[in-house]
């Protein structure tokens, strides 16, 4: 065994796969970024709310006001310097940093594919991704290097897999298994859609797609690794991603899947596409560079080794640290993210803020579209660690306009996958004196009813 | 191995189907026929059957007072008077069943903003009548025009209606500001009327899916914020003190006029409300779609339009509680007003959160992984 793990961490590999992830994840984010700015998005959830809602933690950022272009800008040019492996290792840090500080500006934006590309860029920070197929190497023909460690290769086959595997695990649950929700909301709402929209007005329909959703999501890695069954596989992915793209409000995340799913090829038709790509640039190497595999320092080895290590274990765990809060996960929402619960619930709510002057007693009631986005105020009314940070800020914003004390108090309305909607948090504790921390939240009412699963 | 996923998705599917079919037999709601869950012959249903013959009437009741006030300024006299004020309380009533459809034309004019926003600016309308300068598509002028304005200009000009009559009389100004008033309103609501009449009705028909720029998101989206924040609390929320904490009976709809016309306003407002959720019988509505649904609340397996139309009942029934004269009752009997309220907000809660939520409906344009 531990021969076997020796041997295993001295394999090699060729660089290619890397490269491609590296170019292909590049273009991507390049596009991502295009799309959001294209959409007005950044002035619609960055300049325009007077309140963001920051991460526990790290509070200090926060959008940079019109200078906030100027960081999307960097974080495009990252992107595009990591796709065409030009400067890389510099493009690497540089993207990781910026588009990890964007998507810490506000929670309200939270998105699951944005997490992963964050860890993506870690990593590709960390490996040997710009040595081959780059400018880098074109240009320094010395740094070329045709095979890397069989680990750095490995290491994003592992993330690839940790995504669907837990999306997988928790689609375990009896909302989605048993109730089919909530797909059953969601599939009728596409019903015109050509030729297969009349199948899901049948609740059947959503049975089906549920299961599968799950049976895909748990299994679809191990397809991909098994060489039989691979190019089928990958079709799957291509197929069960586009209709979720046809289907779901859910931006680039179904291509940031399609494209990482290519991790899974071997290094030979990794190789013969890129092969391709040189030909129709016309441009091959003048001369074939030294055959060189890239030997790391035995220090360097062993850092990397235990950076990834780290790495993956909190990746391994992070998950489940919804164990250790007391109440329903989904009803809650403490431990959900970060977890790659995708596409899990239809959650609604509606909260009003009244707040009250603690020396005079009057009370007044709040309008939130006077402070936040529609995104906001959606995001905001169902989780809970959202509504004490708004709270925080009502108190300052009315003790600023000469309310002695405020207390906070918020009569918050939430429904879950089709159950009526129901009191979410108490409307008698002064949210003001909450604390916004990661303990369990007292104040969220029950859920009076279960959901069984992971 | 090809064979064996195909056997494995084969097996996957067969229980699945086995599974459902005996979920189907059981106490679950029956499979929606195909055509109750046609969003076109919804959307179809609310403009030819309630949106443009609702405009249609409208229109009829806007026309009469034109000429009644253009036959009072031509001659005020208190009988004229008595004649334009009447119309105006017909349109006034009218109003209130097309005040809700702000989407398509009416959301792209701000027809509201033209028509019924209280309480009238008295000041500006003064200095304006004064000065003879004003134009009504600037912000400040939203409360400076529209059925409110028509309120202090035909029954609080004066406390007589002699002296009303008088001032119409003695000012030229008075009679221009009324005249332009209604051409203003006349004017608005005909570029609306025309769009529905002309092209715009086959735009919104056609528009039948369920993301943020679709028909029924907007009209649902139109629907809910009105009942929320022109009806809940417009009409009964911000007159009773519910957001101030003091009440603030002069915040009322119609409130110079008073008397019996405000709570009339808000109780055909609430019926309006109630009718556009169960359309006819027999005919698409917002009830037979949720039916088709099989919108039930999970815990207790009751129907969603069922406890939707039980809260409208209970929320009607105590708006009409506070009558005859909405003003008084503020005052004299604030926590029945503030009960209304409370019932209306149930009511609110159902349709903004647990109805737009199985119906679907996305609200934003932004991205999102599903809540």
């Amino acid at each position: 065994m531990r021969a076997g793990l020796r041997h295993y961490f001295q394999g090699y590999t060729s660089a290619a796969p890397l490269a491609t992830f590296r170019v292909a994840f590049g273009l991507l984010v390049l596009a991502s970024v295009g799309r959001f700015w294209a959409k007005g998005w950044i002035a619609e959830l960055y300049l325009k709310p007077r309140f963001f809602f920051s991460y526990y933690g790290s509070e200090w950022i926060k959008p940079l006001g019109p200078a906030t272009y100027g960081l999307f800008g960097l974080c495009a040019l990252c992107a595009l310097l990591v796709a065409l492996g030009w400067w890389y290792r510099t493009a690497a840090v540089g993207l990781f940093l910026s588009f990890t500080y964007i998507e810490l500006m506000d929670k309200s934006t939270y998105l699951n594919h944005y997490y992963f590309v964050s860890l993506a860029a870690f990593l590709l920070m960390l490996l040997p991704a710009g040595r081959y197929f780059s400018v880098d190497a074109y240009r320094d023909p010395a740094r070329h290097r045709h095979q890397v460690p069989r680990w750095t290769v490995d290491a994003l086959r592992l993330l690839v897999g940790i995504v669907y595997c837990y999306a997988g695990l928790a689609k375990l649950n009896s909302d989605w298994l048993l109730q089919a929700m909530p797909l059953r909301i969601w599939l009728p709402a596409k019903n015109d859609l050509w030729l297969i929209g009349p199948l899901f007005n049948y609740p059947w329909v959503a049975y089906v797609f549920s299961w599968f959703g799950a049976f895909y999501d748990l299994t679809v890695v191990f397809f991909l690794l098994y060489r039989p069954t691979r190019p089928w596989a990958y079709a799957t992915v291509v197929v069960f991603h586009g209709l979720t793209a046809v289907l779901f409000p859910i931006g680039m995340f179904p291509y940031v899947m399609i494209v990482a799913a290519l991790v899974y090829f071997p290094a030979s038709a990794h190789e013969q596409v890129l092969a391709r790509l040189r030909s129709w640039w016309g441009r091959s190497p003048v001369a074939a560079p030294a055959e060189r595999p890239l030997v790391y320092a035995p220090r360097t080895r062993q850092a990397l080794l235990l950076v990834l290590g780290v790495f993956f274990a909190v990746q391994l765990l992070l998950p489940f640290r919804y164990l250790l809060y007391p109440h329903e996960l989904f009803w809650t929402e403490e431990g959900y993210r970060f977890s790659w619960r995708v596409m899990l619930m239809e959650k609604m709510g509606q909260v009003q803020f009244k707040v009250v002057d603690g020396r005079t007693g009057r009370a007044q009631l709040v309008n939130n579209d006077e402070h936040l986005s529609v995104l906001q105020e959606k995001m905001m009314s169902t989780q809970p660690d959202m509504l004490v940070q708004f709270a925080h800020y009502l108190r300052g914003y009315y003790a600023r306009r000469g309310v002695h004390d405020p207390k906070v108090y918020a009569d918050a309305y939430v429904s879950l996958n089709g159950r009526l909607g129901k009191s979410f948090i108490d409307p008698t504790v002064d949210l003001a004196q909450a604390a916004d921390d990661l303990r369990p939240k007292a104040w969220i009412l029950p859920f009076d009813d279960e959901i069984s699963g992971l | 191995m090809k064979k064996t996923v195909l056997f494995a998705l084969l097996l996957l599917l067969t229980t699945v189907g086995i599974f459902s079919c005996q979920k189907s037999t059981g106490s679950d709601a029956p499979a929606p026929a195909d055509t109750s869950l046609d969003r076109k012959a919804l959307l179809t249903q609310w403009a030819d059957s309630l949106v443009k013959p609702g405009y249609q009437r409208f229109n009829d009741k806007l026309s009469a007072l034109k000429t009644k006030t253009t036959a009072f300024t031509a001659a005020p006299t208190t009988a004229s008077l008595l004649d334009a004020r009447q119309a105006w309380q017909a349109a006034y009533l009218e109003w209130q069943k097309v005040e809700l459809f702000e989407f398509g034309p009416a959301e792209s004019v701000s027809l509201r903003n033209h028509f019924n926003i209280y309480p009238a600016d008295v000041t500006g309308i003064n200095r304006n009548i004064t000065t003879g300068t004003y134009d009504f598509e600037v912000a400040t002028a939203i409360p400076q025009q529209g059925f409110p304005t028509l309120d202090y200009l035909l029954n609080g000009l004066a406390t007589s209606d002699a002296a009303i009559v008088q001032q119409y009389v003695a000012s030229a100004n008075h009679r221009r500001y009324l005249t332009d008033v209604v051409a203003k309103m006349d004017q608005t609501f005909g570029t609306v009327y025309g769009q529905w009449i002309g092209s715009y009705r086959d735009t919104f028909i056609n528009n039948a899916g369920t993301d943020a720029s679709s028909s029924l998101s907007r009209v649902i989206n139109a629907y809910s914020l009105y009942f929320e924040r022109y009806l809940r609390a417009g009409k009964v929320g911000i007159p009773a003190g519910t957001m101030s904490g003091t009440p603030r009976p002069e915040k009322i709809e119609a409130y110079y006029l008073k008397g019996a016309l405000p709570l009339q306003l808000a109780t055909t407002a609430h019926t309006t409300v109630q009718q556009f959720f169960n359309g006819r019988t027999g005919r698409p509505s917002l009830k037979s779609y949720l039916d088709a649904l099989g919108a039930k609340d999970s815990r207790t397996g009751q129907g969603l339009a069922s406890i939707i139309n039980t809260q409208f009942g209970v929320s009607a029934q105590q708006l009409s509680s506070l009558g005859p004269d909405l003003y008084t009752t503020i005052t004299a009997r604030n926590a029945d007003a503030v009960t209304s309220y409370n019932e209306m907000q149930k009511a609110v809660r159902l349709i903004k959160v647990d109805m737009t939520s199985a119906l679907g409906i996305t609200v934003t344009y932004v991205d999102n992984d599903g809540d």
